[in-house]
């Protein structure tokens, strides 16, 4: 009895054990990939490392500890930095992804819902169409974007000298989208100016983000059974009651983690930005990613962007938390 | 009034034909089944009063109306789906008051209307829970509660309780009958179920390849089918067909089947009369085959050999499962029969209740 015991103890231990031994080969490359250089980054967040420090790492002789200079640095704006408040690109970042992903989810139902109407012709055709954007390299799409706002041979202000000229004002439209520090809509956000270079930002993401959502929508749209809508009409709902009783609550559990996804994706839209307006004009189109770049590829403050970089790291777990609950908190009306 | 009329109705989807022609008409206050296979049109029917489906030719009418272009939410018709169709996102009870919030029903009336039909169907105390928490059962009874608030002139039932395990369909069959008798409204009823069908309705519209084949009360389709669909499509087990040959000599009738044959009573065999040498079909339902030991008295009738092949014990009754030559057939026998497996045996055909078909148009003689 007593071996039998010990036998099924050890059977236990043994079924406790054999899960974390398949896991290990995971756990070693995270380890070497993710852990360990965010761990390094930590230490050095908390050192002046330059650029000198590179060839000896922590063992560099002199490579200073400086406790929270680097965080106080950023926080008080006394980097020696033009233009740099951390709270503004702050506040500039969470206004880009939200008002990206208003913009984006609203449109993306819309359009999802129109071309999802009964027996109409080419259906197939538009749904390959949209997903077009999101198959583009950004480079291409940036540059595309970049021309397309160009101040004198830029499609867009050939479009409005065009309609003005149609409404009858015959001087040419001379619209310095990246460089006009001037926001048009003075006061529309408190301590982050929004230049035009924001809009032209937001028109050119537009084009990138809506089809995505559009994409899931259209999903979500044919997981909707017929019969609710067919119990609706009966039920008396006309086709913008269907449309805000059944469509939209049907689609929320399918467009939040989409929103969600597509807030975060916003957020850190480095390459975007990067390209088309480079953070500017005087960094009011900076996000949060463009300045940790900044700090070390062009200035090769290593130390205050590891400060940076575990900064964006807070902010982006403060983000996934409260996203990771929202997304929880509309799980499919299906489950149970 | 809230009778319901198929004039000429015709329903095509391209070049399928559903609905060839469908002409008849629901009494105020009756309980209509329209039963027949998968496929034969009975749903597009229904939808098609629901004003879901457009019809291709003829005119529908509810009471004195023709509802043909009338939308479905005013055609004061309520409609429970097969899949019950219950908004997920909506608990019980706003999924029960959704269609009288879109009436402007004053909220005083629906909270009344709502409780008395969570009431009646039992689920008050669902009322705050949402669709996915509860029971296929409770899911039904919903659908149904969603249906009576809306106090319509006609209720229509798209196959609701195929669904639902053996034992609460008869639970609920019980139930939707005497929901009928309570309401006192038109029911319109699908379903493939031929069980359903005999046992709620007050009259049964056999539907098969998009024709009405019967519209009778279910002992009168039972008793009297028109054809060889409805004799073969009503019953369970069905009834045993076998081809034949009518004889005629002396005044006898007889039926020659292939390896026995019959002779049928003098008292009905005067539409046969004049049939000698023509190729029928001969019906008999299971439980008119008796075995010789229990079969009651005062019967006309008719000895066949028979060899049992399978027999299934019910308890109250004994099928047994027989061979006659090519033909096999069914007995629905007294449990207390002794047969088994393998006898030989001489089993009765009551012959005051057979059926004789046109081997050609499939229709009944009598």
């Amino acid at each position: 009895m007593a071996v039998a015991k010990s036998s099924f103890k050890k059977n236990k231990q043994k079924s406790v054990v054999l899960p974390y031994f398949y896991l290990l080969p995971a756990f070693l490359v995270m380890g070497v990939i993710t852990f360990y250089p965010l761990i390094y980054q930590v230490i050095i967040s908390f050192t002046n490392f330059e650029s000198k420090h590179l060839l000896l790492g922590l063992q560099s002789p002199e490579l200073e500890f400086i406790g929270l200079k680097n965080y106080l640095d950023i926080f008080t704006a006394a980097l020696p930095v033009e233009n740099f408040n951390f709270f503004r690109v702050l506040e500039f970042n969470f206004w880009w992804a939200l008002s990206n992903v208003i913009l984006h989810v609203p449109a993306g139902v819309l359009i999802a819902t129109l071309l999802n109407t009964e027996g109409l012709w080419f259906k197939k055709l538009y749904r390959a169409a949209y997903i077009l954007p999101v198959v583009v390299p950004p480079l291409v799409v940036a540059t595309v974007w970049t021309n397309i706002f160009d101040e004198r041979y830029g499609a867009m202000n050939q479009l409005l000298t065009s309609i003005g000229t149609y409404l009858g004002n015959t001087a040419p439209v001379y619209i310095r989208w990246f460089e006009d520090v001037k926001p048009p809509i003075p006061g529309f956000l408190p301590g982050a100016p929004l230049t035009l270079a924001y809009y032209a930002m937001m028109i050119a993401n537009f084009w990138l983000g809506w089809p995505f959502m559009s994409v899931v929508a259209t999903g979500a749209l044919q997981s909707i059974p017929k019969d609710l809508y067919e119990a609706a009409s009966i039920d008396g709902a006309t086709g913008a009651q269907q449309f805000w009783g059944i469509t939209v609550p049907l689609l929320r559990p399918a467009m939040i983690p989409a929103a969600v996804y597509g807030f975060t994706l916003s957020f850190n839209l480095f390459n975007f930005v990067f390209f088309m307006t480079g953070g500017g004009p005087a960094r009011s189109t900076e996000l949060l990613v463009t300045f940790a770049y900044n700090l070390v590829r062009n200035l090769r403050w290593y130390g205050v962007a590891a400060a940076f970089a575990v900064i964006i790291f807070g902010v982006a777990l403060v983000v996934f938390l409260i996203t990771n609950r929202i997304t929880r908190a509309t799980q499919n009306y299906q489950e149970a | 009034m809230s009778s319901v009329t198929y004039n000429n109705v015709i329903k095509s989807f391209g070049d399928v034909s559903v609905i060839k022609q469908l002409n008849f008409k629901v009494e105020d206050k009756e309980f209509l089944v329209l039963v027949g296979p998968s496929g034969c049109g009975k749903t597009t029917a229904l939808r098609m009063l629901a004003g879901l489906e457009e019809i291709t030719s003829g005119e529908i009418m509810i009471g004195d109306r023709v509802v043909n272009d009338v939308a479905p939410k005013d055609r004061d018709i309520a409609m429970v789906f097969q899949s019950y169709a219950l908004y997920p996102h909506m608990s019980v009870y706003d999924n029960m008051a959704f269609g009288l919030k879109l009436r402007k029903t004053p909220k005083e009336e629906i909270k009344r209307r709502v409780n008395e039909a969570a009431e009646i169907l039992d689920i008050t105390h669902l009322l705050d829970r949402k669709p996915r928490q509860l029971s296929g059962g409770q899911r039904q009874r919903v659908a149904v509660g969603r249906a009576i608030v809306r106090e319509p002139k006609v209720f229509l039932f798209d196959e609701p309780l195929s669904n639902l395990d053996a034992k609460l369909r008869v639970q609920m069959r019980a139930e939707i009958s005497k929901l009928h008798q309570r309401l006192q409204t038109t029911f319109i009823y699908v379903t493939h179920d031929q069980t359903e069908a005999m046992t709620m309705a007050s009259r049964i519209a056999v539907i098969n390849k998009g024709l009405l084949q019967q519209l009778d009360t279910p002992q009168a389709l039972y008793d009297r089918p028109n054809n060889l669909f409805v004799a073969g499509f009503i019953g369970s087990p069905s009834m045993n067909f076998f081809p034949g040959k009518m004889a005629v000599s002396g005044g006898k009738v007889t039926v020659d089947m292939d390896g026995f044959q019959v002779q049928i009573p003098e008292a009905l065999a005067g539409p046969y009369k004049n049939m000698d040498g023509k190729r029928v079909v001969f019906g008999i339902r299971p439980e008119n085959i008796h075995d010789p030991e229990f079969a009651p008295v005062n019967i006309h009738g008719e000895k066949v050999a028979a060899k049992v092949d399978v027999t299934e014990l019910m308890g109250n009754e004994t099928f047994l499962y027989l061979v006659n030559g090519k033909n096999t057939f069914i007995g629905r026998v007294d449990p207390r029969s002794s047969k088994r497996v393998g006898d030989d045996m001489q089993v009765i055909f009551d012959m005051d209740k057979f059926h004789i078909f046109d081997v050609d148009t499939e229709e009944a003689i009598r």
